[in-house]
């Protein structure tokens, strides 16, 4: 298989937006093949990812639309759905398309409108990604199942609210310097545990926001790639599954499927935990940093906890994680997530992200979970 | 293949009588809940029903407080982890505990809960 680089990056300020999801990804798309220096009629094929286009939007075919809305409406298009790791999912397919040598500049990523509805139904709509039986009949929410998990972690390992509320202060420390970030603002300790239970453990303010936006990538096959001096290797792209049902998770304080994902893109690289020098992870509520941290190997399990208290994850600790701001303070449009993760480390591996740069990164891992921990994406990128 | 099947359906039937239908891998005996075809343990793909008494453990818990649209006049309300005698978890709405009694570790009963013509898993005071 060929070696695959990204050479683009596109990403729209992230926040509430009028303007439907395909014109969204549209500006970033274009963005990232600006940023590409290719031609517009170079893009061979658009993986494209939304989740909540059906019920919030009332539309679906949303890759044509897509492609259309950047102008480029004759290129193939898949539209892929994997609840929040979706364009994460969609870009290791775009990446075996390169590998495989069917194409060789494939457009990549997604975008999410969800503002434009009210927050009970944002709350419904996101609830699908639940199981419909067991789960969403309940009137568990995605801040619900969270908390679950929460719960059980601070049964196991003794993890505190506190604990919790350093990673929403850390990462809203690190979306200051974050110009595309929803909220760039910091926050205190006090703030965090003073804010309303939504789903207890979990308040207001261990929850990331409702949030619009795009984000796109363009792959290379290395022939391409090579004539740029700004490309960014695929070192490795893992996806990892779990049953679907909370029900059946056998360690409700694991995420089974981010510590195989992991171990998958681990092996390919050729790499370990301690190689890596940068981390976008997926933060959607304070919990999941903490327990991302220990599956993926920076932290013994049980220790996450205390690593977000020490700073240890802070931009200048021992492995900054979520230098962006993270899902937290950068936004979670869900269908793009997975692609500004990425676009946020090439950033700091091309040595392009300014104020908030982690000096020296060489290597970065990228690190998304789809739903109730069904579904986790891990991919590590790193410089020629 | 599929005779004794257990499907969404008749489970949530058999629930909203008191009923709590389980069901059985006949090769490697691992227990589950529907829908399933192969076993996720053995690969087998027989299954029988069997009978669960509905008593458990809480073993995590959350109390809604920002509901999904539709069940804002219920909240806040709690959702339980419960591992039943048997084995197997299942998730359900807390109903007759006060929500500042709620622990982990709780033994707790099933009962259903009918509403809006739907049934749900239901969890109470053992």
């Amino acid at each position: 298989m060929r070696r695959v680089a990204v050479i683009g990056v596109g990403i729209t300020k992230f926040g509430k937006h009028d303007r439907t999801s395909t014109e969204l990804f549209a500006e970033a798309a274009a963005d990232a093949i600006a940023d590409a220096e290719i031609a517009p009629r170079d893009v061979q094929a658009l993986y494209y990812g939304n989740v909540t286009g059906g019920p919030a939007e009332r539309q679906l075919h949303m890759g044509p639309l897509a492609a259309t809305s950047l102008g480029l409406p004759t290129i193939p298009t898949t539209r892929f759905e994997a609840a929040c790791a979706t364009s994460h999912a969609a870009f290791r397919h775009a990446v075996m398309e390169i590998a495989s040598g069917v194409s060789d500049v494939v457009l990549v990523g997604g975008a999410e409108r969800i503002l434009n509805v009210p927050t009970d139904a944002a709350t419904e709509y996101f609830a699908y990604c639940s199981d419909a039986s067991y789960e969403q009949s309940l009137g568990l929410t995605f801040p619900g199942v969270f908390a679950l998990i929460a719960r059980a972690h601070m049964d196991r390992y003794g993890t505190t609210e506190e604990q919790m509320a350093h990673v929403a202060v850390k990462n809203h420390r690190h979306g200051v310097l974050n110009p595309k970030a929803q909220f760039q603002k910091e926050i205190s300790l006090e703030t965090v545990l003073r804010s309303p239970y939504v789903a207890d453990p979990l308040k207001l303010y261990d929850c990331c926001p409702f949030t619009d936006g795009g984000a796109a990538i363009v792959l290379a096959g290395e022939e391409v790639a090579r004539k740029r001096g700004r490309a960014i290797w695929v070192l490795a792209t893992a996806a990892a599954a779990d049953t679907m049902f909370l029900h059946e998770k056998r360690d409700l304080w694991r995420v089974a499927a981010t510590e195989r994902a992991a171990l998958g893109a681990y092996r390919q690289a050729g790499k370990t935990p301690a190689e890596v020098d940068v981390v976008e992870l997926h933060d959607c509520f304070t919990i999941a940093e903490i327990v991302a941290t220990e599956g993926l190997g920076f932290f013994e399990p049980g220790l996450g906890g205390i690593a977000a208290e020490k700073g240890w994850t802070s931009v200048g600790g021992k492995i900054p994680v979520n230098p962006s701001g993270g899902l937290k303070a950068k936004g979670h449009p869900i269908g793009a997530t997975g692609a500004a993760q990425i676009g946020e480390i090439v950033t700091h591996l091309r040595g392009e992200a300014g104020a908030r740069q982690v000096d020296g990164a060489g290597i970065g891992l990228i690190h998304t979970l789809g739903g109730n921990t069904a579904t986790v994406l891990v991919s590590l990128l790193g410089r020629d | 293949m599929t005779e004794g099947v257990v499907t969404l359906k008749s489970f949530f039937e058999d629930a909203r009588a008191g009923h709590l239908t389980g069901i059985r891998c006949t090769q490697c005996h691992g227990l589950a809940l529907p829908p399933k075809e192969f076993c996720p343990t053995c690969q087998w793909r027989q299954w029988e029903p069997v009978p669960l008494k509905g008593s458990g453990i809480v073993t995590s818990f959350t109390v809604i407080r920002i509901p999904p649209r539709g069940r804002v006049p219920e909240a806040p309300y709690a959702v339980a982890v419960v591992r039943l005698d048997e084995g197997v978890s299942l998730l359900g709405r807390v109903v007759d505990i006060p929500l500042e009694a709620l622990q982990t570790g709780l033994a707790v009963k099933f009962r259903p809960v009918v509403a809006n013509d739907q049934t749900i898993i239901g969890f109470g005071p053992a």
